[in-house]
């Protein structure tokens, strides 16, 4: 029996404990007034039969792969392979594929003489599992099907677990958050471990090639963030937002302030297309038009070293991508200035630009401010263009028509090779992405916390 | 006094002043103009370059196939399986969770200081970039609970952390709109606050929040970076059989293909794209029109 069929099993009882609470409470009301509709009765029943069995199904998952483990590990086929972590797994999942189907035969012959090992003790921990859920199942619907009485308040009992779901619900933000900040911490601690905090803070040179052989040159291994850091300000905290501030504010003035409302129901909807085309497209764009005709440019008013990967490419790309963004974010704070501000500038003979420009940006300004840090944040996150447009080598330039790299190419530079897990080279991916992580945090709750304000002034 | 002499507000110097503030009011109106056209035509030089490289390359072939080394029998087929089924594990999770989550924020969670960070956390993680989203993915669903590599139950996961925070945002915003009056109605005739909540303030914010859960949906389509650090980008030359199976999704593939030095991959990648922006447009589109025809106003 696999835990599949106990988790059939216990969706049936459920389904079968519904139906005996729906069917009881109906017999029941020609004894008198029912407190609750028999639905409730049903689903209170169903509830109980179903939420703690599932529970347990859930838990007993994790617990049965580890105790299969122990269990094969100390059978003598497990004790006859090899002590290395990674071929030793390798095997094991080999063989749980044979054991599964999955596999006709394995590559290693030990993983075959593994797979009924497996098997077996699958097959018995599933037993136990799946036996413990169902009972707990049946035991929880009879509980809940005896206290199914004229008086009994169904409704009130499925109400509290809906509540619990809701709650649960919720959480998952919250745990979602706290997986992100304690993954990337763990491993992040592992890599400092192996190379110390300050030379990847301050560190200015970022070459992560381990050598493979001690006699190899120039692959020492250096694990300074900086250029990366600062690749990733150039092109998405300068050359994006030199390009996407004007074309995004200029927008979101013109269509809500110029724009007659025809045209303003064509161009809006044109405007979130730009937002919604998926950045691998960009990034295509990007590194097959633009970074030809940029690197071409760059020679053309004499900058000889002009790279086909420049910052500039990928930043102008960036910043188009930009653009819808901004604008919204734009719209909204200019939406939110109330309208009594406008007409009394306009009352007072200020023309159309004189009141946007004199009253209604720099009232605006702190939710513009605001959508800026948030457009800044996603600028510096983004990835797909970077990797497809910006080079790999860490420059510390100024000059836009240079290769830079940034911290989003290189954590998926380190991760998408073929190495072991627990190389410097793996962790140091997560050690930018916590960096990443904190950066972004950082800009979005400034961000936010501005536009909350700004809202707050003018409601 | 039949013609006055001219007075402060008829004055040449006044009326060169009126002409210069007009001047300056076209020239701001014409600059606002040239940025909405300069995004315009930006969508439309990047749609005209894809369309033209990539037009000739659809045909069958690329509908029907999979990935090979070969560009003239490479297909999109297998990488469209692996979406669909990422996207389908995506939606079981992160629209009843978000749903279910925008519901008890918006009407039952009380006020304090443990709302506040569910609230926080929500609003930031709508802004955490998505590769944080693939580490996350890597470090807990692959090397914590083992699960199976490159599968899309493992990217479907990790897109659904990714757009559960949009459908609470999009969800709250449409039960925000739902006006009081409703809610005042239903208590008033005996419906308990859960009841309320169900028969009424939900379906009516239905509509609402489908078309942000859409867009939401459109997102984790596009997703590229995610899926890398979770092992997606495998060479996978048959279609998925199910959500454990090794699988890529269109925009790995086309990620893939855009590094290939083959000619015959430029086209087909452009087709790829061609084939990704079509399914885009239809949910963008389908959103739009779902907003504009069951949003109320009240």
């Amino acid at each position: 029996m696999s835990l599949g069929i106990a988790l059939v099993a216990v969706l049936l009882i459920a389904l079968g404990a519904g139906w005996l609470g729906f069917s009881r409470a109906r017999g029941m009301r020609a004894a008198g007034r029912l407190h609750s509709l028999p639905v409730y009765h049903g689903t209170h029943a169903a509830l109980w039969a179903a939420l703690p069995a599932l529970l347990i199904l859930a838990a007993w998952a994790p617990v049965q792969s580890s105790l299969v483990n122990q269990s094969i590990l100390a059978s003598p086929e497990g004790r006859a392979l090899p002590a290395f972590d990674m071929q030793r797994e390798a095997i094991i999942a080999e063989a749980t594929d044979i054991a599964h189907g999955r596999l006709q035969q394995g590559y290693n012959p030990q993983s075959t003489a593994l797979a009924p090992r497996i098997r077996s003790a699958e097959q018995r921990y599933a037993l136990l599992g799946g036996l413990a859920a169902i009972a707990i199942g049946i035991g929880a619907a009879g509980l809940a099907l005896r206290r199914s009485t004229p008086q009994f308040r169904a409704r009130t009992g499925v109400e509290r677990w809906l509540m619990v779901l809701l709650f649960a619900a919720s959480l998952i933000a919250i745990l979602t958050t706290l997986g992100i900040l304690l993954s990337l911490m763990f491993e992040s601690l592992r890599f400092f471990r192996l190379v110390p905090l300050q030379s990847f803070l301050f560190g200015l040179e970022w070459s992560p090639q381990t050598a493979i052989r001690a006699d190899q040159a120039g692959s020492s291994g250096a694990f300074g963030a900086i250029p990366l850091l600062w690749g990733t300000f150039f092109i998405g905290a300068i050359i994006a937002m030199i390009v996407a501030i004007p074309l995004g504010l200029m927008s979101a003035i013109y269509l809500t302030q110029y724009a007659p409302p025809r045209l303003r129901s064509w161009l809006k909807p044109i405007l979130e297309i730009l937002a919604g085309v998926p950045t691998v497209v960009y990034g295509y764009f990007a590194a097959l038009t633009v970074a030809p005709a940029v690197r071409d440019f760059g020679m053309m008013i004499g900058i000889s070293s002009a790279s086909s990967e420049s910052a500039l490419a990928a930043g102008l790309v960036m910043g188009i991508m930009i653009i819808p963004f901004i604008s919204s974010m734009a719209d909204d704070s200019i939406a939110a200035v109330p309208q009594a501000m406008r007409d009394g500038s306009l009352a007072l003979g200020a023309t159309t630009s004189e009141t946007i420009r004199k009253v209604l940006l720099p009232s605006a300004l702190p939710g513009v401010m605001g959508g800026i840090l948030l457009a800044v944040s996603r600028a510096i996150g983004e990835t797909m263009i970077v990797v497809m447009a910006a080079g790999l080598a860490a420059n510390l330039t100024l000059n836009p028509f240079h290769s830079v790299t940034t911290v989003t190419t290189q954590i998926v530079q380190l991760l998408t090779g073929d190495q072991e897990f627990d190389s410097a080279k793996t962790l140091a991916a997560f050690a930018l992405g916590l960096a990443l992580f904190l950066i972004t945090l950082f800009l979005n709750l400034i961000a936010l916390r501005i536009v909350r304000r700004y809202r707050e002034q003018y409601e | 006094m039949s013609s006055a002499a001219p007075s402060r507000w008829t004055g040449d110097a006044m009326i060169r002043r009126v002409r210069r503030r007009y001047a300056a009011e076209r020239w701001f109106k014409l600059l606002g103009l040239g940025a909405v056209g300069l995004s315009v035509l930006f969508l439309a030089f990047l749609l005209v370059t894809i369309a033209a490289k990539g037009i000739g390359g659809i045909d069958w072939a690329l509908l029907t196939g999979s990935d090979s080394v070969d560009p003239a029998r490479a297909g999109v087929w297998g990488a469209l399986e692996g979406s669909f089924l990422t996207i389908f594990v995506t939606m079981a999770l992160a629209f009843p969770v978000g749903v279910l989550a925008a519901v008890y924020l918006e009407e039952f969670a009380p006020q304090n200081r443990w709302t506040d960070a569910i609230e926080v956390s929500i609003n930031n993680l709508a802004a955490v970039p998505s590769i944080i989203f693939g580490l996350l993915g890597l470090a807990v669903f692959l090397n914590v609970m083992n699960l199976p590599r490159s599968a899309p139950l493992v990217g479907g996961l990790t897109l659904a952390l990714m757009t559960m925070p949009v459908i609470v945002i999009a969800g709250r915003n449409a039960i925000k709109t739902v006006p009081p009056s409703i809610r005042d109605a239903a208590l008033g005739v005996g419906a308990s606050k859960m009841q309320v909540t169900f028969h009424h303030v939900l379906p009516l914010s239905l509509p609402g929040i489908l078309t942000g859960t859409i867009i939401g949906m459109a997102r984790a389509l596009g997703e590229t970076a995610p899926l890398l650090m979770i092992g997606m980008r495998a060479f996978i030359a048959a279609p998925p059989g199910g959500i454990t199976q090794p699988a890529t999704v269109l925009p790995v593939q086309i990620f893939l293909w855009s590094d290939e030095v083959d000619r015959g991959f430029v086209e087909k990648t452009s087709a790829a794209i061609i084939v990704l922006l079509l399914f885009m447009l239809a949910m963008n589109g389908l959103a739009i029109y779902l907003r504009n025809r069951f949003e109320r106003r009240w």
